[in-house]
């Protein structure tokens, strides 16, 4: 149906002319899934907007040829090429939030753009036509949502909705890019189901662009591998994965983290001290309710979460977006006061230590976040920023603390030319690398680390990881690792809890959660995530629907009840608290209640 | 996404997206001098400085002293007068280019000293009400929007039109004129700024507020909004000029635009040069600094958007 | 209909904080600065027992926080006072009087002054936001669509110089070419429309220096949004998306300068205008009321400006929330 044929983009960009994608060719059939894999600056997304027509300067098509039912879309007049775009054609992007006017209601746009695309059909016949669609894409309530702004739509549902958008005109192919980036994990696999399910419907062709292997290995029946602007290799999904003609693509699918087959290098602790202790931690949020003159939104970002870091070992804290994960940072690293509960630093309760108090205790844990470029202030030379801890806190001579900084600068990898420079040339993984060095200034026990590594590729991940355990060596320091990256999790932490909507449902070791979950979240989890390995068990009982309810309406007894497969009558009544399973794990489920086995309970209600 | 930031995505390499050079002010005065009219507005300007200050001292025509026989003389003047009477002579024989000249002089030394003025009153109260917040911030958001709602000439007449106003009292008004506007722009960009992580860091590493404030927000904020305040110095040169034409500017003998215009207008028909030729002189000086802040603000914006 | 109203009490009782504090400042400022008005407004040769007592009947000897409330009482009844100055058939006092002219009923009262000026500033600020609306809009939009290209360099450089031309200097100009030399328009005071158009033309340059400015920044910044893009994509032609989502977006930032800035700076330049043109409105009003010192003039005029600088902003913010409901005023 659609054939690609040496197609090639070249980029001029100060005075020099770069090619971006070289002699592409590849046949798209009809009704077929094709995948297209490279990494970030292999030129997938240049591909994908070739394809619709999206080109302009300073990228420019310099040969080949995409034909379509017989004409060379690149050739047609101005004219021609408008009007297939929309209709027979269709993108989704990778910015969901930002492809619809925010002024104007979803609903309308999508009727808007139909009505583009098929003058003849009437604004009633629109918009119903875009409201079956809205169900069809399980939009809950979809005549209420088609009222509704861009602003109110989640990211999830927003990509359902500009599915709608790009199916509506029944287009012959659809050009997917990178439209699983921006969402949670279990939204993204229902997302994927869903164009598998449409794609029957509507006889869509659709070419789906990723830079993850294991979303391709879910959706795609063809693969193309995408290698700095040329193709390394086609073939059909499975064959690649198994038998891989190309030394790159190994490479490639060697590179994928693996999580049941993972290496895992965690540390075990070093004896049965808490380094730190939270207990019935809490806090909430007011927001403005627009309804009411005065009135206000609770929202409950975190609700009654306990646990125990252990000296020495890498505690795993995991969840989706919306589950409090952040405020939990915020919370433990003091940045915010807790409205309930209390947290415990070797044995100290800093819970309300004044600004005084908490400034020497500072020296003991210290937290990395996660953005690499703003968190590196533009305005100090890099030196100075290493030592600005020692700075604040005082107590040695200025020589002292340049020395100091050198030193830690040498352990962390940075060269120490960079010291008098300004961190503007340096890369994500070096900002980072400035990071670590000024919390390591401080020498601190207990590090939090907020999702420090998600804005890195994985060769630096790697790298970081590797540091971290030698830093853990040597100053003996504990981490807690936040992050929604389950693979990256696995290879490195000792125990690990998974937060959902404010509250931590399952605390168990490395092994037990991934290959006996405890809990229904996890099972979801560990299903929605992209894998290419085969997973323990059987996936598709524990496939979630729907997006998690708003911290504002927290649905009475089990939180999860409104999505969980195996939710019985108790849970809409009873509020679990964190059972024990097994001698050292928790799990907050009826189905896991200790009336059916010994053993306490172990955090009280709150 | 625009196609350059796709050649960045294509480019494998984060760091193209970020700005060289040091920080936002610097790259703001890289990028004005780019452009052409940058250039020419403080090569112009330069000019007219100079003239301004040295002119009154090296040249012996007098700015102040009568000549009656000397009296409505037009340009250039071929026949009638012992010196070059550039822009021709006002009504009581005085020099016109002379006269412009030093009201060129005070227009610009009160501009600046206003704007440096309100710029160190409205962004240090802006700084604090915005990083304090709540209760500090909304009694000076209110005193701003009071102050806001005051037109500058009422102010102006009321406060100027009693006593003799010096060069002080003008200043003053117009600081008290100008300061909401730099106090609100500095809240809100220190609001904004407040949010980035590395204000975060520095609060996890135990900084106190004030340092906070003082060592990275005031130093990331500030500059952009230095530059851009050039163009208030045209804006505050122009207040003074319509001060001078009401009257309640510096007063005579001391010659200021708004005071030759004034005493113009009444001899329009017949001498007009009076009035035009001086106006003309503030009008190419006002046009040079707007040449020159429109070309830092442009370019801050360019930045801003580069970036955002 | 809860959020207008939410919204809309909440901003009326801001706006009557602001008022009342402009007019406190504005009265304070009045009283304590130094020179005592009772001298100007009877003039210098009166002898002081005299002085004395038109001071204190005129309620100028009480402490400020005191005169402060009679004029507060005095507003609650919806009367803006006599003024110190004009009698009622429109003379000044200046320099003399007799027994009973500073008695209430023989003064003007401030809200009839008002009222006569009012309708001819009003025709002058409507004019000459005409004027600014049919300069600035299409040089705007054009350099708003063109960004790059001569469209936007021809906006800059006008709305560059339009912001050099002093407003003073430029109404002396108009008079001289248009009125004195080309006698095309009439230029001082007021016998009839054509006296409004010069003055208006003054105010429009002044105006849309600022009004293609913000245009054309508006549209260009609405230009790059990713939906635009996107939007051809989908199907829709340029023009569909300039027309219907552009200029809707663009207008959000424009909606917050036509209303609140261009009044702003209306306010301001109406007075000097129409000083400079001898134009019978509210500006020359209170000029003249300054400097003869006419307290109960002044006030009430600052009042109703701020006022409606307040109303303004309610205005246009509550436009604002409708048109795009992310904002949150």
């Amino acid at each position: 149906m659609l054939k690609v044929r040496s197609l090639s983009v070249d980029l001029a960009v100060e005075g020099r002319i770069r090619p971006v994608l070289a002699d592409i060719s590849f046949d798209l059939h009809e009704r077929e899934v094709f995948g297209v894999i490279g990494e970030s600056g292999s030129g997938k997304t240049v591909l994908s907007r070739a394809l619709v027509n999206w080109i302009s300067p300073p990228l420019s098509i310099t040969a080949g040829s995409v034909e379509y039912h017989g004409s060379n879309l690149l050739s047609l007049p101005a004219a021609e090429k408008n009007r297939l775009n929309g209709r027979e054609i269709a993108y989704i992007g990778a910015n969901p939030g930002g492809a619809l006017d925010p002024t104007l209601p979803v609903g309308q746009q999508i009727v808007e753009k139909l009505r583009a695309v098929e003058p003849k059909v009437s604004t009633r016949e629109a918009k119903r036509r875009v409201l079956s669609l809205l169900e069809a894409v399980r939009i809950p309530s979809a005549s209420r949502q088609f009222d509704q702004f861009p602003f109110q739509f989640s990211g999830g549902m927003m990509q359902r909705a500009l599915i709608v958008d790009a199916l509506v005109s029944n287009p012959a192919f659809l050009v997917a890019d990178n439209i699983t980036q921006p969402l949670d994990v279990t939204v993204a696999a229902q997302i994927l189901r869903l164009l598998r399910e449409l794609q029957n419907d509507f006889r869509t062709a659709i070419v789906f662009v990723s830079s993850s292997l294991g979303f391709i290995h879910e959706i795609a029946d063809e693969v193309l591998v995408l290698k700095e602007g040329r193709v390394a290799e086609q073939q059909p999904t499975a064959m690649l994965l198994r038998q891989p003609r190309d030394a790159y693509t190994r490479q490639l699918i060697k590179d994928v983290p693996r999580i049941w087959h993972a290496s895992v290098k965690a540390p075990a602790a070093t004896g049965t001290t808490a380094i730190l202790t939270v207990r019935n931690v809490a806090k909430s949020y007011q927001a403005r309710d627009r309804r009411f003159i005065f009135g206000h939104h609770q929202i409950r970002a975190v609700r009654g979460v306990s646990f125990e870091v252990m000296q020495g070992e890498n505690f795993g804290i995991v969840g989706e977006s919306g589950c409090g994960k952040s405020t939990l940072s915020r919370l433990l690293s003091r940045l915010e006061p807790v409205d309930q509960g209390q947290i415990v630093f070797k044995g100290k309760d800093v819970t309300h230590l004044s600004r005084r108090a908490l400034l020497s205790l500072r020296k003991g844990f210290q937290l990395l976040l996660q953005d690499p470029y703003n968190a590196v202030p533009g305005h100090f030379h890099v030196g100075r920023t290493i030592e600005e801890p020692l700075l604040i806190h005082g107590g040695l001579r200025r020589r002292e603390v340049r020395e100091r900084a050198l030193a830690v600068m040498s352990e962390v990898g940075l060269s120490q030319d960079l010291f008098h420079k300004l961190p503007v040339g340096l890369s994500a993984g070096q900002r980072q690398r400035v990071n670590i060095a000024r919390a390591m200034m401080l020498d601190p026990e207990l590090l939090i680390l907020d999702e420090t590594l998600s804005a890195l590729d994985q060769v630096e991940q790697a790298k970081l990881l590797d540091l971290f355990e030698k830093i853990q060596k040597r100053h003996k320091v504990t981490y807690i690792y936040i992050s929604h990256d389950l693979a990256m999790v696995r290879r490195v932490c000792t125990r690990i809890a998974v937060m959902y909507l404010g509250r931590v449902v399952e605390l168990a070791g490395n092994h037990s959660l991934f290959f006996d979950p405890g809990h229904p979240y996890t099972f979801a989890l560990l299903s929605a995530v992209p894998a290419i390995e085969d997973r323990p068990y059987r996936t598709e009982q524990y496939l979630l629907e729907g997006e998690p309810p708003d911290p504002i309406d927290i649905p009475p007894g089990c939180s999860f009840r409104t999505r969980c497969p195996m939710a019985f009558d108790r849970c809409a009544i009873d509020d679990p608290w964190l059972y024990r399973r097994g001698p050292s794990n928790l799990s907050a489920c009826h189905l896991v209640d200790p009336a059916a086995r010994p053993g306490g309970r172990l955090s009280s209600p709150p | 996404m625009t196609a350059v930031n796709l050649a960045a995505d294509s480019a494998a390499d984060t760091a193209v997206s970020h700005p060289k050079g040091t920080s936002l002010g610097a790259n703001m005065l890289r990028l004005a001098w780019r452009s052409m009219d940058f250039r020419i507005g403080l090569f112009v300007f330069g000019l007219l400085i100079t003239l301004s200050v040295i002119g009154p001292f090296v040249s012996n025509i007098s700015a102040t002293q009568f000549h009656i026989m000397e009296r409505f003389l037009p340009p250039f003047p071929m026949v009638g007068s012992r010196w070059p009477h550039i822009f021709g002579t006002d009504e009581l024989g005085r020099d016109l280019f002379m006269r412009s000249l030093i009201g060129l002089r005070n227009a610009l030394a009160i501009g600046v000293t206003s704007v440096i003025g309100m710029f160190t009153l409205g962004c240090a109260v802006g700084l604090v009400a915005g990083y304090f917040g709540r209760w500090t911030d909304i009694i000076l958001m209110r005193l701003t929007d009071a102050q806001m709602s005051i037109p500058v000439i009422i102010m102006a007449i009321t406060i100027l039109g009693v006593s003799r106003p010096t060069p002080a009292s003008v200043v003053a008004v117009l600081v008290l004129a100008g300061w909401p506007v730099y106090a609100r722009v500095t809240r809100s960009v220190g609001l904004a700024e407040r949010q980035k992580e590395y204000v975060r860091a520095a609060k996890i590493l135990g900084a106190s507020d004030i340092r906070i404030m003082l060592l990275h927000i005031a130093p990331n904020i500030l500059p952009p909004i230095a530059f851009v305040a050039v163009l208030d110095i045209a804006r505050m040169m122009i207040f003074e000029a319509i001060f001078g034409f009401i009257g309640i500017g510096i007063q005579p003998p001391t010659p200021t635009f708004g005071t030759i215009i004034a005493s113009g207008t009444q001899y329009l028909i017949n001498a007009w040069w009076i009035t035009a030729i001086p106006g003309l002189l503030l009008a190419i000086s006002l046009g040079s600094i707007n040449l020159v802040g429109g070309a830092l603000e442009r370019a801050r914006n360019q930045l801003l958007q580069g970036i955002g | 209909m809860i959020f207008a109203l939410n919204f809309l009490l909440r901003r009326l009782a801001q706006g009557a904080v602001i008022v009342f504090l402009v007019a406190f400042l504005v009265f304070t400022l009045l009283r304590v600065v130094p020179g005592d008005p009772i001298r100007i407004i009877l003039g210098p040769m009166t002898p002081p027992s005299v002085m004395e007592q038109t001071a204190r009947e005129l309620g100028l000897r009480d402490p400020i926080p005191i005169q402060f409330v009679h004029y507060l009482e005095q507003l609650a009844k919806g009367n803006l006072g006599h003024s110190f100055i004009r009698s009622r058939q429109g003379g000044s006092t200046g320099g003399s009087r007799g027994l009973t002219t500073f008695e209430s009923q023989n003064r003007a009262a401030v809200s009839t002054l008002i009222l006569n000026a009012l309708p001819y500033s009003l025709q002058l600020a409507a004019l000459g936001i005409g004027f600014t609306i049919l300069i600035a809009f299409p040089i705007g939009l054009a350099a708003g669509l063109n960004a790059g290209r001569w469209p936007e360099k021809l906006a800059l450089y006008i709305s560059s110089a339009f912001v050099s031309l002093p407003n003073i200097w430029l109404g002396v100009v108009f008079i001289l070419l248009f009125s004195a030399r080309a006698g095309w328009l009439p230029a001082i005071g007021y016998k009839g429309f054509s006296y409004t158009i010069l003055p208006a033309l003054v105010l429009a340059v002044e105006l849309s220096a600022v009004a293609i400015r913000a245009i054309s920044v508006a549209i260009a910044n609405a230009l790059i949004e990713n939906y635009v893009d996107v939007g051809r994509v989908r199907g829709l032609s340029r023009w569909q998306i300039i027309r219907r989502h552009v200029v809707r977006n663009a207008s959000i930032p424009l909606l917050n300068l036509f209303g609140v800035q261009v009044i702003g700076m209306l306010l301001g330049s109406l007075f000097v205008v129409e000083y400079i043109f001898n134009y019978p409105g509210i500006g020359l009003l209170t000029i003249n009321a300054v400097f003869e010192r006419d307290f109960p003039v002044i006030q009430a005029i600052a009042i109703l400006a701020s006022a409606i600088l307040v109303l303004v902003n309610i205005i246009v913010d509550f436009v604002a929330t409708n048109v795009d409901r992310r904002l949150q005023y």
